[in-house]
């Protein structure tokens, strides 16, 4: 195992559990305050938790745009419309 | 309800007009979505073909589904379901699913969780290093990050759309999270379990 203590009354494991809640937004303030003092004296974890944040952080930012249709996917899909009967 | 620019109708003032059958309003409302379908689509097929029949069927789907369309809910999240709807139509059940689960800490290992610094995913996320990450993942995972991370759908939405508990969609999101980052280590990293 790559490492599991206790630290600040929560054990790395269940930070990790948590995490995706946590960068979410999404864990009850009890729990989050307790990850944030784990996080504040657990150097794995503050490390592992900035880089899942990052990753989450450029995967929205670098493609929330959708990519263009294709041309002639675009002109095929308004084809098949226009022919479908209502 | 239209916007105050009647040159951008909004998707319900859309969904009202290919209700009665206006077909300049479908092609304007799948225009507007086209990428969004396209793209879900991509994440759920395992052919650039697949992919586009799916979109043709979504919009059919929309001209014959608008009439019934109850107006709860965004639109969008009812699109993606008649995408969905198209692919499971189409291939009935997708394929290449991991055949065992992996438990969480193993997956956070293999994600760098208790590694050294340097092998962690970083460096400089581009978008084709994303894209390619996200295309190699399970399709279980894709589909969860695309509808999550890309198309913006709340977490109650996505869980509606999967057909999963709340909890359960969450748990898919993480281990999804986790199965990217892994994705996103640098290559020479070959510590997993």
């Amino acid at each position: 195992m790559a490492h599991d203590r206790e630290v600040a009354g929560i054990r790395c494991t269940d930070v990790l559990a948590g995490l995706s809640e946590y960068l979410d937004g999404e864990l009850p303030a009890d729990q989050v305050s307790r990850v944030e003092a784990h996080l504040a004296r657990c150097d794995w974890c503050e490390r592992f938790g900035g880089q899942m944040a990052g990753v989450v952080r450029a995967l929205r930012e670098q493609l929330v745009r959708a990519p263009e249709v294709p041309g002639d996917v675009e002109r095929r899909l308004l084809e098949r419309l226009a022919e479908e009967p209502q | 309800m239209e916007t105050p620019d009647a040159l951008t109708p909004t998707d319900q003032a859309l969904l009202e007009r290919i209700a009665k059958g206006d077909r300049r309003a479908l092609g304007i409302f799948a225009t507007r979505h086209q990428g969004s379908v396209l793209r879900y689509a991509r994440s759920l097929c395992r052919s650039e073909e697949q992919a586009e029949d799916a979109l043709q069927q979504t919009f059919v789907d929309v001209l014959r589904g608008a009439a019934s369309w109850s107006g709860r809910g965004p639109v969008r999240t009812w699109l993606l379901t008649l995408t969905r709807n198209a692919v499971y139509r189409g291939a009935r059940r997708r394929s290449g699913e991991p055949a065992h689960f992996v438990p969480l800490q193993e997956l956070g290992e293999l994600a760098g969780w208790g590694a050294d610094p340097e092998t962690l995913a970083g460096g400089s996320l581009d978008r084709d290093r994303l894209r390619s990450a996200l295309a190699g993942l399970s399709g279980a995972s894709r589909e969860v990050l695309v509808l999550r991370e890309l198309e913006g759908l709340s977490g109650p939405e996505t869980a509606t759309l999967l057909g999963l508990s709340l909890a359960a969609t969450k748990s898919r999101l993480h281990r999804a999270r986790l199965e990217l980052a892994a994705a996103l280590r640098p290559e020479e990293v070959t510590d997993g379990p």
